[in-house]
């Protein structure tokens, strides 16, 4: 009796203790990881607010000794050139991004729904079509988009960035709110047929109101992928005042490669906007890009 | 009962198969007005630019892309492709590239979703800045790093120096036989957080019961993971793989703002190849075909990756 007493509580200890084993080994984990991650953005705020001397030290400071915001004060200056091109980059930036969201928005919302609700032949070709592009690089493209925007003379305009970024922002549109309009159960509308709604007005007073959510997760997704999109923008963008971030800061930076505490400054700006959308909606966020591959 | 099924049988066997399908279309018309405006951007900046490339890639086209003064050639750009010494280099790169960054993000995405899955204080601040580096642009992600290697001012390297490792800081990204690794650590750091969200959402999706019955039936935590959760997740986890590999394949900004393709094409993948032959050099034409024969080993991913999905829609729906 009291042998078996003790093997139990012997038994028990032992998986406490592996247990305890896994939870200390993934608590280590993620503290590397945590290290790995946060680092190399703890180093690139340190480094911009250095002076252009002090990040030319070996060893580096690990912490300036007079920190400064100049770097911060030149970009943001409209007075002198660095500030005028930065804030013109962030301006152009802002403009292509939102005018790629409303377009993919517009677009993809009757898409996606038509896609989660009626059956028309070759349905599921279109379908897997629209998803098939994302497998497909910007380079195996972008030969032939750039002659066929030389030829209806949008070279040199944002509204070439515009038209190749609904590329590759639709299909993922497409994707993330098909997931959100299988989730919406079809007796709603059918209710609204019943007391005489037409089918359009069932979508657009009914289904679209509910899907508010998938559609802001569409809408930031678009956002973001716009906002950082850097090959179309390098290949199809030659004057200065057209350029958008990514672009404008390699260009910038390519001329005086030294400036790194600028530099610094110039990512972590162009970061905030997009890292600041996402962490206040990425409850919707993940949601709604998860939602199509796994099934709940 | 049989009599009508049989007139309604022998009815629609006389229907012409092609009218059908036709008034098929027709009486679904209204519905393809709201698919008309996605597939027709999707024909202008996808279909067109294909058969364009497919058409360029048995030409040779001078330097300024003078389209009027191209010259058939045949499959000389592709032959000049595959017995060009670098083609095999920048082959090798690619895999090693793909293979190194798909794998190690995914596991370690999947060790982070595992290790967050219980619920622990701090853990959506933790998952939150887990999540940022995939969000910030490749841009700033590939100058924040080449700072960090930087062969004399870099912070790694001052580390190393300081625990006496080295002499003198390495040359990370300047050197023939590290650049390539090195540039897969930074791709890893904006990779992973997308591994880890897929295979969140996919562990959320384990029912608790199975866990619970296996727990009773004495397995451990290893065997839990093993034999329930892992098998759970194959599909998530088929889609997570396919998707990295490809976004991996297809990676451009990293190595071509870090590095170029350099040193002496150590760095250069497919896709930086690729840009280089067409925009660096000018050569339309072989280009075109290394994007031609990209585009058939793609198709084959796609092929696995469309399988993958609808087996997925297949499971979800039966469940």
């Amino acid at each position: 009796m009291s042998a078996i007493a003790e093997t139990v509580h012997r038994s028990q200890a032992r998986s406490r203790a592996r247990i305890d084993g896994w939870r200390w080994g993934g608590r280590v984990f993620l503290v590397f990881m945590l290290l790995y991650t946060a680092l190399p953005m703890i180093w690139m705020l340190i480094t911009s607010i250095k002076s252009g001397f002090a990040a030319m030290q070996f060893p580096p400071q690990w912490w300036p000794d007079q920190p400064t915001l100049a770097s911060y004060q030149k970009l943001l200056d409209p007075q002198n050139s660095v500030g005028q091109d930065f804030l013109r980059f962030f301006w152009n930036s802002l403009f292509v991004s939102s005018a790629t969201t409303i377009l993919s928005v517009i677009v993809a919302v009757p898409a996606a729904y038509a896609f989660s609700r009626f059956t028309f032949p070759g349905r599921n070709f279109l379908f897997f079509a629209v998803l098939l592009r994302n497998m497909f690089p910007a380079v195996i493209f972008l030969v032939p988009l750039f002659i066929l925007m030389r030829a209806i003379g949008l070279v040199n305009t944002h509204g070439s960035l515009v038209l190749t970024y609904l590329t590759f922002g639709l299909p993922l549109a497409i994707w993330l709110l098909k997931g959100f309009y299988d989730n919406i159960p079809v007796q709603l509308e059918q209710a609204a047929r019943i007391d005489g709604a037409t089918r359009f007005q069932a979508f657009f007073l009914i289904v679209m109101p509910l899907s508010a959510p998938g559609i802001i997760a569409t809408a930031i997704y678009s956002f973001i992928g716009a906002w950082n999109e850097y090959i179309y923008a390098y290949t199809f963008l030659s004057k200065n005042e057209q350029l958008t971030l990514p672009v404008g800061i390699q260009r910038f930076f390519s001329e005086n490669t030294t400036d790194f505490p600028g530099l610094m400054a110039a990512s972590f700006m162009m970061s905030v906007p997009v890292v600041v959308l996402f962490l206040v909606l990425q409850r919707y966020f993940v949601r709604a890009l998860t939602e199509g591959a796994v099934k709940h | 009962m049989t009599i009508l099924t049989g007139k309604a049988e022998a009815r629609r066997r006389l229907q012409p198969d092609r009218l059908g399908v036709l008034r098929k279309i027709w009486e679904h018309r209204a519905d393809y007005a709201y698919v008309l405006p996605a597939i027709a951007v999707m024909l202008i900046v996808i279909a067109y630019p294909i058969y364009y490339t497919i058409e360029l890639s048995f030409f040779n086209t001078p330097p300024g892309l003078q389209l009027r003064d191209k010259i058939f050639v045949g499959i000389d750009n592709y032959t000049a492709i595959l017995t060009s010494p670098v083609f095999w280099k920048v082959t090798s790169n690619t895999l090693i590239w793909t293979l190194g960054s798909t794998l190690i993000s995914f596991v370690l995405g999947f060790a982070c979703a595992l290790a967050l899955h219980r619920d622990f204080v701090g853990r959506g601040i933790l998952r939150a800045i887990l999540i940022i580096p995939w969000v910030i642009s490749a841009v700033a992600a590939s100058y924040i790093w080449k700072w960090i290697y930087h062969s004399d001012f870099g912070i790694i390297g001052a580390v190393l120096v300081g625990l006496g490792l080295t002499d003198r800081p390495p040359n990370f990204i300047d050197s023939v036989s590290t650049v390539l690794p090195s540039l897969i650590v930074v791709n890893i750091w904006r990779e992973f957080p997308f591994a880890m969200i897929m295979m969140m959402a996919g562990l959320q999706t384990v029912p608790d019961q199975l866990l619970r019955a296996a727990k009773v039936d004495g397995a451990n935590a290893w065997q839990r993971f093993w034999h329930v959760t892992f098998p759970h997740l194959r599909n998530v986890s088929t889609v997570t793989i396919l998707l990295l590999a490809v976004a991996n394949f297809n990676s451009f900004i990293i190595p071509w703002i870090m590095t170029g393709g350099g040193p002496s094409n150590a760095s250069h993948i497919w896709i930086t190849h690729i840009y280089e032959l067409a925009f660096g050099r000018q050569r339309w034409g072989v280009a075109s075909a290394y994007s031609v024969l990209l585009f058939l080993i793609l198709m084959s991913l796609g092929y696995f990756y469309v399988r993958a999905l609808s087996g997925n829609e297949q499971r979800g729906g039966g469940e």
